[in-house]
């Protein structure tokens, strides 16, 4: 396993810029998240680190070695797709036999190594059989193992759980997350999925048009989104237009003490859980309620007619038109610059 | 996809001969003839049903039947015939001789005794050729067309699925262009690829299109195959199915292809074609061109039945 | 200037291409190297087993001596222009595959309809008869159609057993109707094979939903299926006609109408011998059904045409 840099990546088809000037390493060892709205470059991405696109400009990087105008099959990268992509005149040991047979390893041996995989994932049972006969977690399974079995510089995952049910979703989150760890295999996990990105990955990046938008370990993303569009698309979140000065930010209807030392207007991000139902200084109507099980989706308006999210318990009974008191916690909200 | 039906074929299959089955059951006791009844007794739920959802199916069924019947007929009365002694009245009469056989096949008591062996051997042999040259140069276009994106694919893929020029015009057009090898066995050859090919690149191209082409080639590839490794060892073998179909209409077309080799053919040996057109058009009973005719149809199902066996045997030891 | 700087930089852009597919370093390079190799064979037939020959279909066409090929001359196309007795071939060419199109397509709807929609008893033997024609050499169907309706006859006999009248006089192999029958014979199965195609592809639950909402079987047809279809039955019926036109072993048996083929053999028979003449009729005929075939595709998405 090694790190992988990308330096000042961009790749155009044409006038359409896919990916516009993106630096990021994969350290080495580690799960890196790439999360960002569909045609945001996520694949494209996936597709240059693999060998599949050469870039525009810009380079990339295995261990220090520029690999950009390395032909895939002599990058030594492994690759999940949500389409699993499993060659159906194989068995499924010859699947995940067939990397090692391509790279010249001895019959028995990639035999061997096959197997250790597939009992490594669990489908020990299944080496004998047809890809087409199995279910889609099992299918997904093999590409995994596939892709492991050549010992790859890079594990690249495009959104390798997008078309499994959410049960097994979370099932195979948990295991394949645990693998990979074990394993220490650098990986780079293209996923829409940001929740899915936040169990499995120890950093995320979030991409939008081409750019870079941030990258950090998932808390940070969650906690301290760089910008209004990262913390709209990792969860959601309330923005709310103020004035800072001496650590206090006036929102024109309350005042909060932040720890930021900027001063002049600024935007605040509050994520549902900093608004706290039942007391404080602030009065909200409910505009719409969503009833989700566990819990209840409130939209309500603040007296300036701003819009907040915010989440109440499932068994509380608010209904469209109540006035109800809120406060906002100040350890929950962020306040990103606004330029 | 291919792959993803072709092991469950078995499965699907004995389904389909259930649900057929069923059908044929229900056919006869409602849907077609017995609508009728079925509507006045419901009457009061359908108060005006329409002339079409009660007539349009028997008469559709009814063109069906004469179509299959109008296109199956003359081949099963020409076999059977081919067998009888006479062929005057409306039936054949007189079963079973084998005369007609062996007179268009050249071992007759009387009339021409021309052996038509060697000439049946040698068509049979050219088309396989075709098929051959067909498989290489009809699989990488079609695998191109399926695959990238290329400028003027489209007019490329229009040229290569329509045939360009007919077979009796490019016939003429050969035996100038090329005067010392158009009648050869090379002409023949090269001809019926040309003129056959498209059928082979429709169907390869309909298979691979079924496929997810662009991943299982980046996954191959991924794993280490050179692309032409990629592409021999991961994408042709799934696309098995369509090339073998490919592979059975270019040989049965090329197989008996008149209008080309009326033009181009020498005379020695005498192509199949020569050899049915002598059997139909010039010195021939009705009997003798039903046996000529006869001697075709069994080399076509031959034909399919071996390369389908041939297709067939890497899945049926795909599925254990 | 201007003219010449534009050229000279498409030349080095050319030759750049042409660099870079030969030695390629990006992917997309290698990818161009790819699709070049993949249709080099077809194309290196196509030149060698097509263009050559058609080329020398032009010269032909334009030689003064027909029997070694040399000399200029346009006598054969004046020939072509001046007689009415070419005009008169090509109507009777495209009245008659014209109207087998039609009746093709339209029973190949027909066909195509209750395969897909109803539970037909013996379906398969359905299938099998629509499908194993279209690999019958034309000599063949010729053939078929004497079977049926010639003076041995099935339906000739049958008739005549019936009415009494002679097996003779009721014998329409070799009539006009005999060969029409013989040009459904062949374009009847390659029409319902584009159907076919087309109606698998047919959105059913539009049918339901027009259904539901109370349309008859026909007008579900009519205003659902139909339009759905049509890009189908285009396709199929310039494949149709364009297979119909090109038919010759059945014609050549049967000869009862001067159609386009039989007239471009008869001028390389001996007798009267005019390669010239036949080169420059199949000129005009290939012009004529590649300049159909890409006016016809410009009406259907170009995925229809997928026999």
């Amino acid at each position: 396993m090694s790190d992988v840099t990308l330096e000042s990546l961009t790749k155009a088809y044409g006038d359409e810029v896919a990916v516009d000037g993106i630096d990021l390493t994969i350290r080495d060892g580690e799960i890196l998240g790439v999360v960002g709205p569909s045609g945001c470059g996520k694949t494209t991405t996936l597709r240059t680190i693999a060998g599949f696109e050469t870039p525009t400009q810009g380079r990339v990087l295995f261990d220090g070695v520029d690999v950009t105008h390395v032909p895939p099959e002599e990058r030594n990268v492994g690759l999940v797709f949500q389409s699993y992509a499993l060659f159906d005149t194989m068995t499924v040991r010859e699947n995940v036999a067939f990397g090692p047979k391509m790279h010249g390893v001895p019959k028995a041996e990639r035999r061997k190594r096959a197997d250790e995989l597939l009992a490594m994932l669990d489908i020990a049972e299944l080496a004998d059989r047809r890809p087409t006969t199995l279910s889609g977690g099992q299918q997904q399974r093999v590409g995994l193992a596939r892709a492991l079995a050549i010992e790859p510089h890079v594990l690249l995952l495009d959104e390798p759980m997008t078309g499994l049910d959410a049960e097994l979703k979370t099932r195979l989150r948990d295991e394949i997350g645990g693998l990979l760890a074990d394993l220490e295999v650098t990986a780079l996990y293209v996923t829409h999925d940001q929740e899915e990105a936040m169990a499995m990955c120890d950093r995320i990046a979030v991409l939008a048009d081409g750019t870079l938008e941030q990258v950090g370990p998932p808390a940070e993303i969650y906690r301290r989104p760089a910008n209004p569009f990262v913390a709209n698309f990792v969860g959601s979140s309330t923005l709310l237009e103020g004035v800072a000065e001496n650590g206090r930010v006036d929102l024109g209807f309350t005042e909060l003490p932040v720890a930021a030392e900027t001063n002049g207007s600024v935007r605040i991000a509050a994520r549902p859980a900093a608004f706290e139902l039942g007391s404080g200084p602030l009065e909200a109507d409910v505009a719409d309620v969503t009833y989700l099980g566990d819990r209840t989706r409130l939209t309500a308006t603040l007296p300036d007619d701003t819009t907040v999210t915010l989440h109440a318990d499932g068994i509380d009974g608010y209904r469209v038109g109540d006035s109800v008191p809120l406060s906002i916690d100040e350890q929950r909200v962020h306040v990103l610059e606004t330029d | 996809m291919t792959g993803d039906t072709s092991p469950r074929a078995d499965d699907g299959s004995t389904a389909v001969e259930n649900v057929d089955t069923v059908a044929v059951a229900a056919s006869t006791t409602g849907s077609d003839g017995g609508s009728v009844t079925a509507a006045r007794n419901r009457r009061w739920s359908w108060a005006g049903r329409a002339l079409s959802t009660l007539f349009g199916r028997p008469i559709v069924t009814g063109i069906v039947a004469i179509v299959t019947a109008f296109l199956t007929v003359p081949v099963l009365v020409a076999f059977v015939s081919s067998f009888a002694e006479s062929g005057s009245g409306v039936l054949p009469t007189g079963f079973v001789t084998l005369d007609h056989w062996r007179q268009v096949l050249g071992f007759g008591e009387y009339g021409v005794r021309q052996n038509a062996i060697p000439g049946l051997t040698y068509s049979l042999l050219i088309a396989t050729g075709g098929m051959i040259l067909n498989v290489l140069v009809g699989v990488p276009i079609a695998y191109a067309l399926a695959r990238y994106d290329f400028y003027a694919r489209n007019w490329i893929n229009t040229f290569a699925i329509l045939p360009l020029v007919p077979g009796l015009i490019l016939g003429i057009a050969f035996i100038q262009t090329y005067p010392e090898h158009g009648r050869s066995s090379l002409g023949l050859l090269a001809g019926y690829c040309l003129l056959k090919s498209p059928y082979m690149v429709l169907t390869v191209q309909s298979s691979f299109q079924s496929m997810d082409l662009v991943r299982l080639e980046e996954s191959a590839r991924s794993l280490g195959a050179s692309w032409p490794r990629a592409v021999l060892t991961v994408i042709v073998p799934q696309a098995r199915r369509g090339i073998v179909a490919g592979a059975i209409i270019t040989w049965t077309l090329a197989a008996a292809e008149f209008n080309f080799t009326h033009k181009v053919a020498s005379g020695s040996p005498d192509p199949f074609a020569m050899f049915l057109y002598r059997n139909i058009a010039t010195n021939a009973s009705y009997l003798q061109s039903a046996a000529a005719v006869s001697v075709y149809f069994l080399i076509v199902v031959a034909a399919i039945v071996v390369l389908q066996l041939l297709g067939k045997r890497g899945f049926s030891t795909a599925h254990q | 200037m201007s003219v010449r700087k534009s050229a000279t930089a498409s030349v080095r852009r050319i030759a750049t291409l042409a660099s870079t597919t030969a030695r390629p370093t990006t992917e997309r390079e290698r990818e161009r190297r790819r699709i070049a190799v993949l249709c080099l064979p077809f194309f290196a037939l196509a030149i060698v087993a097509g263009f050559v020959p058609l080329a020398m279909l032009v010269r032909i066409s334009f030689a003064e001596d027909t029997i070694w090929m040399v000399g200029w001359s346009f006598g054969a196309w004046e020939t072509l222009a001046t007689t009415p007795a070419y005009r008169r071939v090509a109507w009777n060419t495209l009245w008659f595959v014209g109207l087998a199109t039609a009746v093709s397509v339209a029973l190949g709807v027909a066909v195509a309809h209750a395969l897909e929609k109803y539970d037909l008893p013996a379906e398969r033997v359905v299938v099998a008869a629509v499908s194993f024609p279209i690999a019958l050499p034309g000599i063949v169907v010729a053939y078929l159609i004497t079977v049926l309706l010639g003076n041995q006859g099935v339906v000739t006999n049958a008739i005549a057993t019936v009415t009494g009248a002679s097996a003779l006089d009721l014998a329409s192999a070799t009539a006009i109707t005999g060969l029409f029958l013989g040009y459904v014979y062949s374009l009847l199965p390659r029409a319902t094979m584009v159907l076919r195609g087309t109606y698998a592809a047919v959105n059913t639950q539009a049918e339901e939903a027009a259904r539901a909402l109370g349309a008859s079987r026909w007008e579900t047809f009519y205003h659902v299926t139909l339009p759905e279809i049509r890009p189908g039955i285009a396709a199929a019926a310039i494949l149709t006609f364009r297979s119909g036109l090109a038919i010759f072993g059945t014609v050549l048996i049967l000869q009862s109408h001067q159609v386009v083929t039989l007239q471009i053999h008869n001028e390389i028979s001996v007798g009267s011998y005019a390669p010239d003449v036949a080169a420059a009729i199949g000129l005009v005929y290939v012009v004529f059904i590649v300049a159909f075939t890409f006016v016809g595709l410009r009406f259907v998405d170009d995925d229809a045409v997928e026999v």
